[in-house]
């Protein structure tokens, strides 16, 4: 799924990245366009939480493109963390 | 390498060339303007570059219960308590008296104090920024900013209307309370210090409490730095690749701030704010006409620098945050003009701006005047301001989650 926040003020990239989460079919990918800075922080640490690694790649100056996998079967939630600290690369 | 540092250079060196420039030809005449654009300059990069957003320190804790920026601003609290509190024992040396530092931002212990905290923290949730965020992410280049100081304009004006109600109902015969008269400049300082840092395992607790992991993300490896020039490029990338670390960032403001008293007041933006209300307003023919109490307020001019020059300290001091976040924003590639495509958010902004005007006007400053240098002053009304925050917040998350 492709989700769009440009422009969007704070917290709502977060706020709506989070919901767009909770819609993913299982195992599907959630890649997002964000210009706000702050983002980069909240939706890795939001993503971790839920069991995503998330990889931050620059696309341009002030905008962001952030990929967000599942990071693997785990239902654990400690060990899901784990898993998602080992794999999370590019993290801004 | 040569072509990423093209834009750094047009929108980042070249600012910061310029705000160098104003500096060195403002402070050999005037230093007090000079020092004040310096300040200004400084807050704007701190800001800039730690994200340090004192709405999202209030706001996260109900939003996602993270208590990481209020960390942050609680580590800035502590290192500005540290200085603040010699300063003041020079100041006065025998607390007991009834003396109060002058410039310290001690203010009355008023109903106003906590209702403007109240709204002031609605306002700062839905509007995304409290007026120091406003200020800075106008640097950065969100349009939604620009509209949100336009509220906090109109909201200042509404408070000088009602200053005289608020003044008569409550303020008028509300104590000033500074706690070293009671508990002497050690046990004060050291109460201040003890406190803060309770609240400090407090944020802990509420995250452990609601299960929210401590994550320390890790950050990807650079590639390794063998050669000068790559090291001058690793730590470009610590400066201005990625965001300061929101605790260091809180330290450096709070260090800021004793620099500033130690110069000659605490930090505070709002002050200035309404001056450029008052001076807009007044253009309509809207003025409130005489505001009551004023002479009890001889740090803080809230609603009486409408008369003031227009270069003013408290001018270069907003111009500066602005510009040195913008210089800030530069550097790192950051700056975008951002425009929100909801047609929602801009009344979200404008309302949340006339909160923060209100509540700022009403309670005699922001979360930089009347909290971030209200508590290191040991005066009782930061701490009351912060609880009304902290209820607005609460308020404003619930506010937020609906305009979804």
């Amino acid at each position: 799924m492709r989700l769009d926040v440009r422009g969007e003020i704070c917290p709502y990239p977060m706020m709506r990245t989070v919901e767009a989460l909770g819609r993913l079919a299982p195992g599907e990918v959630l890649e997002v366009l964000t210009d706000h800075p702050p983002a980069l922080a909240t939706i890795p640490w939001e993503a971790a939480r839920r069991g995503f690694a998330v990889e931050v790649e620059s696309v341009g100056p002030g905008q962001w493109r952030l990929t967000l996998r599942p990071a693997g079967g785990s239902v654990d939630p400690a060990r899901a963390v784990q898993e998602v600290l080992r794999k999370a690369g590019g993290v801004g | 390498m040569v072509w990423k540092l093209r834009r750094p250079i047009l929108i980042g060196f070249g600012p910061a060339a310029l705000g160098l420039g104003v500096l060195l030809l403002v402070a050999p005449t005037a230093p007090a303007l000079g020092f004040w654009w310096l300040a200004g300059l400084l807050m704007g990069f701190i800001l800039q570059r730690g994200r340090l957003c004192f709405a999202s320190a209030f706001r996260d804790l109900f939003l996602n219960g993270s208590g990481q920026t209020m960390r942050a601003v609680l580590a800035g609290l502590m290192v500005a308590t540290l200085g603040f509190g010699p300063l003041m024992a020079r100041m006065v040396p025998d607390p007991a008296l009834g003396l109060l530092p002058p410039r310290a931002h001690v203010w009355p212990l008023g109903p106003n104090v906590l209702v403007g905290g109240l709204l002031f923290g609605v306002g700062m949730v839905l509007a995304g920024g409290c007026v120091s965020g406003t200020l800075y992410r106008i640097g950065e280049g969100y349009l939604a900013s620009l509209v949100t100081l336009f509220g906090i304009l109109i909201g200042l004006e509404g408070a000088a209307f009602s200053w005289n109600w608020w003044w008569l109902n409550g303020m008028a015969r509300a104590p000033l309370v500074w706690l070293p008269a009671y508990a002497g400049h050690l046990g004060a300082w050291l109460i201040n210090l003890g406190v803060l840092g309770g609240l400090f395992l407090l944020t802990h607790w509420w995250e452990a409490r609601r299960g929210v992991p401590a994550l320390a993300l890790p950050r990807p490896p650079g590639p390794p730095a063998l050669t000068f020039g790559q090291r001058l490029g690793a730590l470009w990338q610590s400066l201005f690749g990625r965001a300061w670390p929101a605790a260091l960032a809180g330290a450096a403001l709070g260090l800021l701030n004793i620099a500033a008293f130690a110069f000659d007041h605490p930090l505070g933006v709002t002050g200035e704010l309404a001056g450029w209300s008052g001076r807009l307003f007044g253009l309509l023919g809207l003025r409130p006409g005489p505001l009551m109490g004023l002479e009890r307020f001889s740090g803080c001019n809230l609603v009486a620098e409408a008369d003031a020059p227009v270069v003013s300290e408290g001018f270069m001091l907003d111009a500066g945050l602005i510009f040195g976040a913008f210089t800030a924003a530069g550097l790192a590639s950051e700056f975008k003009l951002r425009v929100p495509r909801r047609p929602r958010r801009y009344l979200q902004s404008l309302a949340g701006g006339i909160l923060l005007g209100y509540g700022a006007g009403i309670a005699l400053g922001c979360t930089i005047g009347a909290f971030f240098s209200a508590i290191p002053s040991l005066g009782l009304n930061g701490w009351l301001f912060g609880i009304g925050l902290l209820g607005g917040a609460w308020v404003g998350v619930r506010l937020i989650r609906i305009l979804a």
